[in-house]
């Protein structure tokens, strides 16, 4: 008897434990919008660490401009450079800046900002192994030095034109006895920086929580903000998205596929917004048959497959928005890109009289690698099934798949590349032409032409170098270059806000209407 | 019991090891996560670097022992991607996973168990039939499907629950219902088998000759012993929607372990992955156990060889 | 033994009461069996006839055409009955054409899963002892690896084909079958006709094929209807995940993960697929339930 009891106490028990639980978890849901002056935006990714020297993405990016600033400001709209941290700079000669820094600024944490923060900074950079990003931003320094408490040199090691582009955006300044004390993790959690918003909450991967930074200094050109918080979510859907965007939980989100993007403009409480950016797409074909004997070797396989694809209907009808068809292997307004280069139209007939000349009259079968964009690979994928080349799909994340090209397993790939919106050739052509892991053209003649436009910084000498490498790589039909892109955001229409071509949103800039 | 319950610890161990390498070699298959970890813009340089500097260029053995030692401990090593301990992430996303398996369980037995015991007192009623419908129908549904409906029906047609988040109680409604549904087939027709079982049997038919009323037969007699194969169910049921919880995760952004399971997977995020996965693995060896010891102990057969 | 037997379902868990003897006249009066069977077999001849049933060829993509709509649908044509997709193929070919994948996926991976499963699950059933052992660790094993999980780190890291997502889902979902047999044949072993049969000085394999394997027939085909549904809902996550079958082959699967992206402005995109694979699985279901009714008589008593 005594047993049967104790075994009933226990099933209760076990019984009220499983609803106790439940019962736990009661909380305030949070308001949101202009009325508690709260700008809500999400987006589909988990940062990894919002300290930014190891953190690549383009969210990334927009945090960085957010929390911390750099020496210098380059105008997104205009292009000039204008005091940031430093008041003026100059260029002593092709390797040496030297920068006057502003006084009187304070990181968040109330250190005084100075000279030695840009050189603690500068020499972490140059820190070999401490597992940071992003050599091409910052492998160009040789080493800074302070000449007074507010005077600081920059070296680079060589004549390197896009450096003034690199302070600009990718090297801002951190505090250097707090990052020596908490270093990369410790910034990740509590960025400190001298941005016009600090964070006050960091759930990794989850959300963060910016506050408008009271005593941003007078005079920098981001201004001083006029939205009080900022609260990042991290929402994977984007129909997940778009519900809590219609219903006000929401006040902004980007990169909204184009047909809900359509959709969503026909809603009156909503404003959508197609911007072009600095990414294009391209099909990377191994040439150079790094991963093997492969069909895209002969020239007149890639050309067929250049011809193969009507890439004007895509942007027409899938691509959309502000995005255009683009025949040379780089944006086309960054510096040194040329459309002067050799086109190819969208003809079958031709494409598949190529393929029956070097020998494939009935197609072929390939793998074909690609990560993101799946609803504009498809109709390629239909194109180069009509001139009869069957595809197998090899879709990954972006790591993976360039992990397989850098190790010589992929034929033919679909990719893109977003220029870390640097606005110059250099950013994209050297990266898959220049010899190195991406490179599967090899062709020294291209190489030699971008070594040579990337190492001076005389503008016509760059100018016919570029021309000459691009003008090749259409030439040899090393890369068929697809479109631009451009990004839809979706936002409320309380919200003021607009965004800028190198697809870096600004919340400093945004107020409520 | 005491034999019963060592030996049983023993083949827990057992099986936990086995697990463990397994899900090692599965992840050291998927080559190393340096490029991941080095972003679109990083160089070959940089790429080796993080090889060296996290380890990946050791030999598997070396890489396996050093992992399981720490794991042992509860030290699962660091996150390539966020950087942090990897153990600080789980901890931080379990209580939601938890939260929703926990709710999800609440759900799918309240709503099974009244449904089954109805479907054995009138079996082959109209009630039996449409309790039958929605477990077949909930079988035939995936899942992700499942909860986009809902959210297109009470986020966005009738906006009375939020679509994503985990802030409050609201943010469980539709994941519970979601999750909470798939197990409920199976509930209900162990409860259902069970109560038809029992009822028939000798000593429920004597209770009914005494001339007890029939709600006390049911409810004091036979309903639980129906219930005892129902409690081991629950406990495997609920190592299972753990992992099913990945998807619902995902949908509804509830930033659980199951959706750091699957990011983690997607960028190569080794540490994280074979973590979670071990912790899954583990929790469900716990759980069978515990629901083991709680058979052998309810029902002193089975302690018996 | 007993250590062993309590670590994984039983059969019991998993199928209701043992089966009674086999009442095969039942099946045609059984209306689950006749509605599922029904729907199945329809399924099953819309994907053999598929090149003669689709209006239009599944792959052909027209851009300008894309997101035409249904025919019920106001702005909706007889050209394309159920609309276009998002390059422009016609989704009534699509969904004939995807009955192939989707019905090949469940057919291959409940047939690989069966064979392990059968294999194992009969061998330790009959065999008993270290075999028996051997077999319950396996399947603790597996039952404590989470398939989703699993299967997704799997796919990510061979990449996703069709082929793959067959191999692996039939590789992962043999645990039912393995559960299932062993329970059945312990039951059947210990039956008076199988110690004759031995007795009489069958060999084990003639034993196996003529005593055994006609006897767990049922409890094999209601097993293998459960996988061949769990396979295609496993399929449809890993699309939905992007890592399923890869286009422009046409799952089922595959179509609700493309359409979802659709739910809120042009829901049958996905609601068409979607009902598609509820009514396979519903029918499939149907059909496993009735074969369960049919030879476990008291159950519906």
């Amino acid at each position: 008897m005594t047993k049967r009891t104790t075994r009933r106490v226990a099933l209760r028990g076990l019984a009220m434990a499983v609803a106790l639980g439940a019962t736990t978890w009661i909380a305030t849901p949070a308001l949101a919008g202009k009325a508690d002056d709260t700008l809500n935006i999400a987006w589909d990714r988990e940062l990894p660490n919002i300290d930014v020297y190891f953190n690549n993405s383009r969210e990334g990016i927009l945090v960085n401009r957010m929390v911390w600033d750099t020496l210098i400001y380059r105008d997104p709209n205009t292009g000039e450079f204008k005091g940031l941290l430093a008041e003026s700079f100059e260029i002593v000669n092709d390797t040496t800046f030297e920068f006057k820094l502003r006084k009187g600024v304070k990181f968040h944490n109330g250190d005084p900002f100075s000279a030695k923060d840009v050189v603690a900074t500068v020499d972490f950079l140059l820190t070999p192994d401490t597992g940071k990003l992003a050599q091409q931003t910052i492998g160009w320094i040789k080493g800074a030095e302070a000449l007074d408490d507010y005077t600081v040199r920059i070296y680079a090691n060589n004549p390197t034109p896009l450096a003034t582009l690199y302070l600009a955006g990718d090297i801002p300044i951190y505090p250097a006895d707090h990052y020596a004390k908490v270093g990369p993790g410790g910034m990740g959690e509590s960025p400190v920086g001298t941005g016009p918003y600090k964070v006050t909450k960091v759930v990794p991967g989850k959300e963060i929580v910016f506050e408008a930074n009271a005593d941003y200094f007078d005079g920098s050109p981001k201004g001083k903000p006029a939205i009080g918080t900022v609260h990042q979510r991290t929402i994977p859907d984007v129909n997940t998205q778009i519900v809590e965007l219609t219903s006000g939980k929401l006040d902004w989100i980007w990169k909204v596929p184009a047909d809900q993007a359509e959709k969503l403009a026909t809603l009156p409480s909503l404003n959508v917004i197609s911007a072009g950016t600095m990414r294009i797409g391209y099909l990377q074909f191994d040439a150079a048959g790094r991963s093997g004997e492969n069909p895209f070797q002969d020239v007149r396989v890639r050309k067929a497959v250049s011809h193969a694809i009507d890439r004007q209907a895509i942007v027409d009808n899938i691509v959309r928005g502000a995005s255009q068809v683009i025949d040379s292997a780089c944006y086309p307004e960054q510096f040194g890109c040329t459309s002067d280069v050799v086109k190819y139209d969208y003809d079958v007939d031709k494409a598949k009289a190529l393929l029956a000349e070097a020998g494939y009259p009935d197609g072929f079968r390939t793998e074909i690698y690609a990560y993101r964009n799946r609803e504009y690979l498809e109709p390629m994928l239909g194109f180069l099934q009509q001139v009869g080349i069957e595809t197998d799909l090899r879709y990954g994340k972006y790591a993976a798949t360039r992990d397989a090209i850098r190790s010589n397993n992929v034929p033919f790939a679909f990719m893109t590349w977003g220029s870390g919106s640097v606005p110059d050739v250099d950013a994209i052509t050297p990266v898959f032409f220049g010899g190195g892991p991406d490179d599967l053209a090899q062709d020294p003649e291209v190489q030699a032409a971008l070594q040579k436009g990337g190492s001076t910084v005389d503008e016509a000498v760059r100018l016919e170098a570029y021309q000459t490498a691009l003008g090749k790589i259409a030439a040899e039909a090393y890369w068929l270059p697809l479109w631009t892109y451009n990004t839809n955001y979706a936002m409320s229409q309380e919200l003021d806000w607009t965004p800028t071509a190198d697809e870096i949103p600004r919340f400093f800039f945004a107020k409520w209407k | 019991m005491l034999v019963y319950t060592a030996k049983r610890i023993l083949l827990a161990i057992l099986v936990s090891l086995t697990v463990s390498a397994l899900v090692f070699s599965l992840l050291y298959l998927s080559g190393d996560p340096a490029t991941a970890l080095a972003g679109e813009r990083a160089s070959q340089a940089d790429i080796m670097a993080i090889r060296a500097a996290y380890g990946f260029d050791q030999p598997v053995y070396v890489q396996y022992f050093k992992w399981l030692a720490g794991a042992v401990q509860g030290e699962f090593g660091e996150s390539v991607y966020f950087r942090l301990p990897v153990i600080d992430l789980i901890l931080e996303r379990l209580p939601v996973t938890m939260t929703l398996g926990v709710c999800a369980m609440i759900f799918a037995l309240a709503l099974s168990i009244p449904l089954g015991v109805l479907a054995a007192m009138y079996p082959n009623s109209l009630i039996d039939r449409a309790a039958l419908l929605l477990a077949v129908v909930g079988q035939a549904m995936p899942s992700f499907w499942f909860a986009l409906m809902l959210i297109v029906l009470f986020a966005y047609w009738v906006p009375i629950l939020p679509a994503s988040g985990s802030d409050s109680w609201q943010h469980f409604v539709l994941p519970t219902i979601v999750l909470g549904y798939y197990a409920t087939p199976a509930f209900m027709r162990l409860t259902r088998t069970g109560l038809l079982d029992v009822l028939s049997s000798d000593y429920v038919r004597t209770a009914r000759a005494k001339g007890l009323r029939p709600a006390k037969v049911l409810f004091k007699h036979a309903l639980r012993n129906a219930i005892i194969p129902v409690v081991s169910l629950a406990a495997v049921q609920f190592g299972f929607m753990l992992t099913g919880s990945i998807i619902i995760e995902t949908v509804f952004a509830l930033h659980g372990a199951g959706f750091l399971a699957w990011e983690s997977i997607s960028r190569s995020d080794f540490p994280t992955v074979q973590a979670v996965l071990l912790l899954f693995s583990w929790f469900y060896i716990i759980l069978t156990f515990l629901a083991d010891l709680l058979n052998a102990w309810l029902n002193p057969r089975i302690r018996v060889a | 033994m007993s250590v062993m037997n309590t670590t994984v379902p039983s059969a019991e868990q998993i199928l209701g009461p043992t089966p009674g003897q086999i009442l095969r006249r039942k099946v045609f009066g059984h209306r689950g069996i006749v509605i599922g069977g029904g729907i199945f077999l329809f399924i099953v001849l819309m994907a053999l006839l598929a090149p003669w049933l689709a209006p239009y060829d599944p792959y052909h993509q027209d851009l300008v055409a894309r997101l035409a709509p249904p025919v019920w649908h106001e702005k909706g044509t007889w050209d394309h009955i159920l609309g276009t997709d998002q390059v422009g193929r016609d989704y009534l070919s699509r969904l004939i054409y995807g009955a192939r994948i989707s019905l090949l996926i469940g057919i291959m991976a409940a047939l690989i899963s069966g064979i392990i499963g059968t294999v194992m699950g009969v061998a330790a059933g009959y065999f008993g002892g270290k075999v028996d052992l051997v077999v319950t660790f396996l399947i603790t094993c597996r039952l404590s690896l989470p398939v989703i999980l699993v299967s997704l780190a799997v796919v990510a890291i061979v990449g996703g084909s069709l082929e793959m997502v067959i191999l692996v889902l039939g590789l992962l979902l043999w645990d039912r079958y393995a559960v299932v047999m062993r329970a059945s044949t312990q039951q059947i072993r210990s039956l008076d006709y199988v110690a004759a049969a031995q007795a009489a000085g069958c060999s084990t394999w003639y034993i196996l094929a003529r005593e055994i394997l006609p006897n767990v027939m049922n409890q094999l085909i209601v097993v293998a209807t459960l996988e061949f549904a769990h396979a295609v809902l496993l399929e449809a996550a890993l699309s939905f995940l992007g890592l399923g079958v890869q286009p422009p082959l046409p799952s089922w699967g595959l179509m609700i993960s493309e359409g979802r992206n659709y739910i809120l402005f042009d829901p049958w995109l996905i609601a068409i697929p979607g009902s598609a694979l509820f009514m396979m699985l519903l029918a499939v279901n149907l059909l496993g339930d009735g074969v369960r009714d049919v030879t476990v008589p008291e159950n519906r008593a």
